[in-house]
């Protein structure tokens, strides 16, 4: 049945690292309810074993090569040639090891928070981690497109069954209709590339030249897809929507890494598959993120819910991250890449910060908000850096990332460029006004009068994400230099330069 | 010339012996004492059996490819699956209706008899290679359904349901015999093979000389071409598809619940396996694929949104099923052995799914499960039921990585490979309008909280055990598809050679 056709020459299996969370999901399924200490505890322990597992994939990798590595081929459908074929190169790398990074913490941010489903929440999230993991290491069109897709599912039950309040039953239909609708085109597009080349498998594809006609075709097809998922203005509000009404770890996640799906899948597929159509149309999708950028950053400045704020900076990030990937240099394709992944680790803190506070006072709303710098110093503190952080402070991760994106796009454009010089401008005004309103001034004793600190439980969740930006924002090199190989193939295969 | 017969035909023999023999028993027993409580449950179990019987007979016959009764009846690889497929799916349903008897306390265990009867007739309807066998063998299937629709006798849903069946079926089947007189007259034969012959030989030699073409008959002879459009109108209406549907939501809504099951699931099969030996067996010509295309797209569109205002399940499943219907026809309209492929592998899943959801429809039975919104906070008092619900209706909205992801995608992939981009284009519109009404038995289930207290009473082993095999089959045929495609294949093949 699941037969491997190609005896694997490394001792790292993708395939273990994908089912590992699956297991402990199944074994968690068996534990009953009253022990629902155990239960946590099996399930941290899981996802924290695999995000260990994940980074002997990191120790491994090599970096001088672009192929795809640690692939393993597993038989689907032999009469067809479509088969799991599962790999790993220097894009898809530190996607993986986010992913296993990200769901512990969530793990750990629903240990007291949520009271209702308890086990149903550790094995939603491991059989999200699951998902997620064997997305980004999907080489085949059409499971890639299977796994994007099934991610949903998870997802949506996490948002309707721990969000917080009732109108995240809109916000669950939004999400997941909104997704869906822009997918279906993908599967036509997909269905159409397996009938004209008889092939779904990725490394093939690659070498296939369609026509220009028909790479317009199938890029547009693409891009619905993966634009709704960015997500790139006018798709972009299922967004606020799910974030606002998601749970704390849900909108850990979302932020973290569903939204790098998109653009991931912009990356993978798109660019390398359909060059000249990606050419044609990137002043398109520059004009759709620098619209995007500055008009999201002018929405947060009016919103009044701490999530929505913070939802509406992710879209303007990764509107910023595909103006850096559709330069199409190295500086600009690095420069999303680690974009990407500071914002996976600063949208999701702050989502973090965020939840902190609505665990203690269950409100959302800035109004009700202030003085926090004279009750809750730590939290001012971690709040303080993550802030400047989403600013794009220099010596944070996400300043490295802007500044290459910057670098890369100037060469191509500079208008655009500037423009989004002055999105970072806007972004700056608004997390300053939102910090300004929250911790500092006056008290609101009206609203809120009995405060808490973080506990120890908090700070250690935080301390990781801390340790991340600062590490990629000093000293980056470490993680560009496994990307340099992959990222220079790619803009020789599409003939960039 | 008799020996073949007999050998070949035992399995229908055996059924159909089986079932007068049952009828027998259920008479003299039920006259015996006044009244013999278990004789319905007797005559079911029985009747299980017998089928069980039938399809090891099936299973061992020495023949696999045969002519039989003067080429009135043909068995080949072809029917061999289908009358497999049929005869599961009818020991299925049997063993679902059990604990329905029980609960009614039934007496009349005629309905098993019929339903039996039906089944015989649908094995000589699936074998049928002569226009006469075909329509005696539609009569006797349907006859036996119009009774069984009105067998609620205290129900005056019932006795309308039954009423209007028999109007339009009667009808509709004298359409069908109409169609099948007009070929007669201008054809001369009634063997589908020797319509075989006249009808592809024009399409194969009309490059070759004009002199042909006045002598040879042509698909698109007035007189011939009005033949088959009575005969496809006949077909059309026993698998409900737009415009000839309007009977299905009320009959299947007025029968009593294990009738709506084998409504939806048995005529399906055979009548499929009649349309694809008839229309593309037979008359393999383009004329006719434009009516069935235009039947596909109204179909789905109707299925799509006639189910989103229904509010009880009964009717929401019968245009559920109407939708599903036009994506088979999808299929089946696209002429190529994809298409017959695409449509054999979307028919078997839709069969598992049905199965399931109408299993568990009959297990809500005693808890009043007419309204949608009596499913209201399932998953607080049956979770596992509630996750069944959930991944049978995912499955049916086409959300991957589940089993109605498969069909569609491979029933999309066939119509675009013939050219049919509309079919295709519709196919993924209705499928993300008709996902709106699947998620809302999730949203009721998860998130809404009754008025009133729900009652749980468990369901019996059988319905247990017949739910966790398709849920397994549903949740776990990606994993494993290849049997089913290579088996399809097979049938395709063997159907066209």
């Amino acid at each position: 049945m699941l037969q491997n056709i190609n005896p694997f020459y490394s001792s790292l299996s993708l395939s273990a690292l994908i089912l590992f969370p699956l297991l402990g999901g199944l074994f968690v399924s068996f534990i009953t309810e009253s022990k629902i200490r155990t239960i946590r505890i099996v399930g941290l322990c899981t996802s924290f074993i695999t995000f260990l597992y994940s980074l002997f994939f990191w120790l491994e990798f090599d970096n001088s090569t672009p192929k795809f590595q640690f692939v393993e081929t597993i038989q689907w459908l032999p009469y067809s040639n479509i088969n799991f074929v599962l790999g790993l190169d220097g894009i898809s790398l530190f996607f993986v090891i986010l992913t296993t990074f990200l769901v512990p913490i969530c793990l750990l941010v629903g240990w007291s928070s949520i009271q209702k489903s308890k086990k149903e929440y550790i094995i939603a999230f491991l059989v999200l981690e699951s998902l997620m993991i064997a997305v980004f290491c999907m080489l085949d069109l059409l499971l890639f497109y299977v796994f994007f897709e099934s991610v949903l599912i998870p997802m949506f039950i996490i948002i309707g069954v721990w969000g917080s309040r009732q109108r995240k039953i809109q916000a669950a239909y939004q999400f997941f209709l909104y997704t869906l609708f822009g997918s279906l085109f993908m599967l036509l597009a997909i269905l159409l590339i397996f009938f004209q080349t008889g092939t779904t498998d990725l490394q093939i594809l690659l070498t296939t030249e369609f026509s220009e006609r028909r790479q317009i075709l199938l890029w547009i097809a693409f891009f619905a897809s993966f634009a709704v998922k960015v997500p790139m203005v006018p798709v972009h509000i299922w967004l606020p929507e799910a974030h606002v009404e998601a749970p704390t770890a849900g909108s850990v996640i979302l932020a973290g890494i569903l939204l790098k799906l998109g653009t991931y899948g912009f990356l993978r597929f798109s660019i390398p598959m359909f060059p000249e159509a990606t050419l044609y149309f990137t002043p398109f999708i520059y004009t759709l993120s620098v619209i995007a950028i500055i008009y999201t950053s002018l929405t947060t400045i009016r919103q009044i819910d701490l999530k929505k704020i913070i939802a509406y900076s992710s879209v303007a990030h990764m509107n910023f991250v595909t103006i850096g990937m559709f330069s199409l240099n190295m500086q600009g394709i690095e420069g999303s890449i680690l974009l990407m992944l500071s914002h996976g680790l600063v949208s999701s803190a702050l989502f973090l910060c965020v939840g902190a506070l609505y665990d203690r006072h269950k409100t959302r709303l800035v109004r009700y908000y202030g003085g926090l710098a004279q009750t809750m110093p730590i939290f001012s503190v971690i709040f303080l850096f993550f802030t400047l952080a989403n600013m794009s402070l220099p010596g944070t991760s996400s300043f490295i990332g802007e500044f290459l994106i910057l670098v890369g796009a100037f060469q191509r454009n500079t208008l655009i460029a500037t423009l989004a010089a002055l999105g970072m401008i806007l972004g700056a005004a608004y997390s300053l006004w939102l910090y300004n309103r929250v911790v500092f001034g006056n008290f609101q004793p009206n609203f809120i009068n009995k405060f808490s600190d973080l506990n120890r439980r908090e700070v250690f969740i935080f301390l990781p994400f801390i340790l991340g930006v600062i590490w990629m924002g000093v000293y980056p090199e470490v993680f560009l230099e496994s990307m340099h190989t992959s990222v220079s193939n790619l803009i020789q295969h599409g003939k960039f330069y | 010339m008799f020996d073949n017969d007999f050998i070949a035909l035992l399995p229908e023999m055996f059924l159909i012996n089986a079932t007068i023999l049952l009828l027998i028993y259920g008479v003299v027993y039920s006259t015996v004492h006044k009244v013999f409580e278990p004789l319905v449950r007797n005559v079911a179990w029985l009747g299980f059996s017998s089928i069980l019987i039938t399809l090891i007979l099936l299973r061992g016959s020495p023949l696999t490819t045969a002519n039989l009764c003067y080429n009135n009846l043909i068995i080949d690889n072809f029917t061999y699956f289908f009358k497999v497929g049929l005869l599961l799916s009818t020991a299925c349903i049997i063993l679902m209706s059990l604990q329905y008897f029980q609960q009614e306390a039934l007496t009349a265990f005629e309905s098993i008899v019929l339903m039996l009867m039906s089944t015989c007739s649908m094995l000589l309807m699936i074998s049928a290679y002569d226009l006469i066998a075909m329509y005696l063998a539609i009569e006797l299937q349907s006859l036996s359904f119009y009774v069984i629709a009105a067998s609620k006798r205290n129900s005056e849903f019932s006795t309308e349901a039954g009423l209007k069946y028999f109007i339009l079926g009667a009808f509709s089947s004298g359409i069908l015999l109409f169609g099948c007189s007009m070929i007669y007259g201008f054809t001369g034969v009634t063997n589908l093979e020797e319509l075989a012959k006249i009808f592809t030989a024009p399409y194969v030699l009309r490059p070759l000389s004009d002199s042909v073409m006045l002598n040879s008959a042509d698909a698109s002879w007035s007189g011939v071409f009005m033949g088959i459009l009575f005969i496809a109108v006949g077909f059309l209406f026993k698998i409900t598809a737009v415009p000839f549907h309007m009977w299905a939501p009320d009959v299947y809504e007025g029968s009593p619940t294990y009738v709506t099951a084998f409504f939806s699931i048995a005529p399906k099969i055979a009548i499929f396996a009649n349309m694809l030996r008839v229309f593309i067996y037979s008359f393999y010509d383009p004329t006719w694929q434009q009516l069935f295309v235009f039947c596909s797209i109204a179909s789905m569109v109707l299925g799509a949104f006639a189910a989103l205002s229904q509010n009880k399940v009964k009717r929401l499943l019968a245009y559920s099923s109407i939708g599903h219907v036009g994506y088979l026809l999808i299929g089946f309209s696209c002429g190529t052995i994809e298409g017959i492929q695409s449509l054999l592998i979307g028919l078997f899943i839709y069969v598992l799914m049905t199965i399931n959801i109408f299993a568990i429809v009959l297990a809500l039975r005693k808890n009043r499960f007419k309204y949608i919104s009596d499913l209201g906070a399932l998953a607080k008092t049956n979770p596992i039921l509630a996750i069944t619900i959930s991944i049978t209706m995912f499955s049916y909205a086409g959300i991957p990585p589940l089993a109605g992801f498969c069909s569609k995608f491979y029933l999309f992939f066939a119509a675009l490979g013939c050219g049919a981009y509309l079919l295709a284009f519709i196919g993924i519109l209705t499928s993300v309008i008709s996902c709106f009404y699947y998620i809302r038995f999730v949203k009721i289930m998860y998130f809404d909280t009754p008025k009133t207290w729900i009652l749980y009473k468990p369901m019996d082993r059988e319905k247990s055990i017949l739910l966790g095999i398709t849920l397994l089959g549903i949740t776990f045929f990606f994993l494993n598809p290849s049997p089913l495609f290579l088996v399809t294949h097979q049938m395709a093949l063997s159907l066209c050679i």
